[in-house]
């Protein structure tokens, strides 16, 4: 400051310097002249700096070319230096804020920021797949215009946030959401939502596991308990009563079978992994259509399909027992007069096992959940038809161990393919 | 957006919130419409009572919401697009009180098919995807109104048509059905009633919609062979 003052007193004095004498050796008025000229000329040189720094001020850029005249000098280069330092900071600030919205997009669960109105601020990429909403189109919509589920929207107005609440939406597939409301700074509301779909359907399971089992053993109990109860107080004759007995040992025999297809599927859940016995598949599925005639009684159709090239290893009897089971199935929800047709054939990856059937089929809604234990399309009909509802889950889980897939089509009305996929380890060739 | 600003921000506070109320009483007729058909599907007749009661509570909205609009017009006397944001609400409410009105239909028929005791059967599928088709059609016209969307308002009256044809071919199966075995006509005549109300709930979404174009654009594309985008 104190050197521009300096500079422009010494440029002053310069031009008096000049016009002192020129007034006293010349003439006064030409001296006031040369005087004026010099102010001029500095006033001229400040004015053109002074349009530099307004036209630079108007759109700042960083440019290490913008440089000011004498004392000028300065005052530009603070500037550069002060634009420069700014830049840098917003720009590291810039680069901060990012790396913390990339955190908040590699959460697994929903994040979802609302500000005073809920008016949706932040959301990432996991709560818009959830919520069916989208951060750039839906920045300042109320949250509750997207997401109007009743439920949703008296919760978040209610204000009581102790309890997640859990949403099943609709949108696109049908999940399950926690979702945690957290209020911060203020009034402000942060949404966490967790996917909780498989967690809600293995508690489903599980619920209705014990709820099944006890279902299933209380049924033939109640029966026997009742025809004890008439044996302890009614004297029968000979006929009913063995009639009577009979009736018993069914109802025990059904109970029988029941645990006993609980312990199978218990051992094979806790068993080693199964032995590799190559089983010969050209005579097992001989077998099995023998045994699918003898019990479909002449009323099916049998057909076997092989291309024979391969074999399979694994354990014989797990495996006997689980294709048994899907032919006996096919034979049992097939109407009287129907095909059903066991194949074995080389696919791409490895070989496949299917039974398909002409039978009334399976809702597709059924499907996902038709292995799992006790599960049932039709109450009623496949207890008469004689099934325990626990041979698809051993079915599933046997050939799980052998690292094969169930696959399941079906189309009701049509009829049902059963394939369990066995991959290329699994099978030998002929 | 259309939410330009006003001198009185009050007003601004207004119209939003009218239109959150509008959207709130669309995400109970979204609801409605689900538990009708999961009661089809399930046969699970308890949750028809809870449809015909929570029908009440949409028609008290309706009443509630069309006040509100009179009173905006009343006070404010909007203009231009605010006009027709208020215009195309009152036209929105009723035909979502109408598609509620479907879906307890739909939970009444539910009712008197599994009172009788007869399953839909095969009847179960196509019924069902026709009325996620619906279903879809609504939540999309909503979010299209929320977002003051033309293009998926366009959407969805195009998708009117699929969920138009798909009906008449359930309509030609059922009638099928009905000459092979007479039996069925008990049954088959309420599967029509509730295709019936499942195919208006598509044309209510679609009115929507066409109100969306209106609030948006000014265009009113009613009864017209207009091409929308």
């Amino acid at each position: 400051m104190s050197s521009q003052i300096v500079n422009a007193l010494v440029l002053i004095l310069l031009s008096a310097g000049i016009a002192i004498p020129v007034g006293h050796f010349v003439v006064p008025w030409a001296g006031w002249a040369v005087f004026c000229a010099g102010l001029g000329l500095q006033m001229l040189f400040n004015f053109r700096n002074f349009a530099r720094l307004d036209r630079w001020s108007q759109h700042p850029v960083v440019d290490a070319s913008l440089e000011g005249e004498g004392a000028w000098d300065g005052i530009f280069g603070r500037l550069y230096r002060h634009e420069k330092e700014l830049r840098d900071q917003i720009a590291e600030r810039d680069d901060q804020i990012d790396r913390l919205f990339a955190a908040l997009q590699a959460l697994t669960d929903g994040v979802v920021a609302l500000d005073l109105n809920q008016n949706i601020v932040y959301c990432n990429t996991t709560a818009e797949a959830q919520l069916g909403v989208a951060m750039e189109r839906d920045r300042g919509q109320p949250i509750v215009n997207l997401v109007r589920q009743p439920e949703f929207v008296a919760y978040l107005s209610a204000g009581e946030f102790e309890r997640p609440l859990t949403l099943r939406t609709d949108r696109g597939s049908d999940r399950v959401l926690s979702i945690f409301v957290i209020p911060y700074a203020g009034n402000r509301r942060l949404m966490q939502i967790k996917d909780v779909t498989q967690t809600d359907r293995l508690d489903r399971m599980r619920r209705d596991f014990v709820a099944n089992v006890s279902h299933e053993l209380r049924t033939p109990l109640t029966v026997l308990a009742g025809f004890l109860e008439t044996l302890q107080e009614i004297d029968l004759d000979y006929d009913d009563r063995k009639r009577y007995l009979n009736m018993m040992a069914e109802q025990s025999k059904r109970m029988e079978t029941i645990v006993q297809d609980l312990l199978t599927l218990s051992s094979i859940e806790s068993a080693p992994p199964p032995e590799n016995d190559l089983v010969d598949m050209t005579s097992l599925v001989d077998k099995l259509r023998r045994d699918g005639e003898a019990l479909s009684a002449g009323r099916h159709q049998v057909v076997a399909d092989t291309d024979g090239i391969f074999d399979l290893r694994g354990s014989e009897p797990e495996l006997v027992s689980a294709f048994g089971n899907l032919v006996a199935n096919a034979v049992r929800y097939t109407p009287a007069g129907g095909t059903v047709r066991i194949e074995w054939k080389a696919t791409p990856q490895g070989a496949e096992f299917a039974v398909e059937d002409t039978g009334i089929g399976i809702d597709a809604k059924h499907i996902p959940r038709l292995t799992e234990r006790f599960y049932r399309v039709d109450r009623g009909r496949s207890r008469d038809a004689g099934g325990t509802g626990l041979g698809l889950a051993i079915v599933k889980h046997s050939l799980n161990r052998h690292q094969a897939q169930l696959d399941i089509k079906s189309t009701p009305g049509v009829g049902s393919r059963f394939a369990a996929r066995f991959p290329a380890s699994r099978i030998a060739r002929v | 957006m259309n939410e330009s600003q006003h001198l009185s921000s009050q007003f601004d506070d207004e119209l939003s919130r009218l239109r959150t109320h509008v959207l709130q009483m669309g995400g109970l007729v979204e609801t409605q419409v689900s538990a009708a058909i999961e009661a089809y599907t399930t046969g699970e007749v308890a949750s028809v009572k809870t449809i015909v009661e929570t029908d009440r509570k949409v028609n008290e909205l309706e009443k509630a919401i069309d006040d509100d609009c009179a009173h905006i017009i009343a006070k404010r006397q909007p203009t231009a697009s605010d006009l027709r944001l208020v215009l195309g609400i009152s036209k929105i409410v009723t035909d979502l009180e109408r598609a509620g009105d479907e879906a307890k239909k739909i939970a009444k028929g539910v009712r008197r098919i599994y009172e009788n005791g007869h399953l839909p059967g095969q009847y179960g599928v196509g019924i069902r995807h026709l009325a996620e088709a619906a279903l879809a059609m609504v939540r999309q016209a909503l979010d299209a109104f929320a977002r003051l969307d033309t293009p998926q308002a366009a959407d969805v009256i195009r998708a009117d048509t699929d969920v138009d044809a798909e009906f008449k071919s359930i309509i030609r199966q059922l009638i099928t059905h009905m000459m092979e075995d007479p039996r069925t006509i008990t049954t088959s005549i309420d599967i029509i009633w509730i295709a019936r109300a499942i195919e208006r709930i598509g044309d209510h979404a679609k009115n929507i919609s066409e109100q969306v174009v209106y609030v948006v654009e000014g265009r009113d594309i009613r009864h017209t062979k207009e091409k929308v985008q």
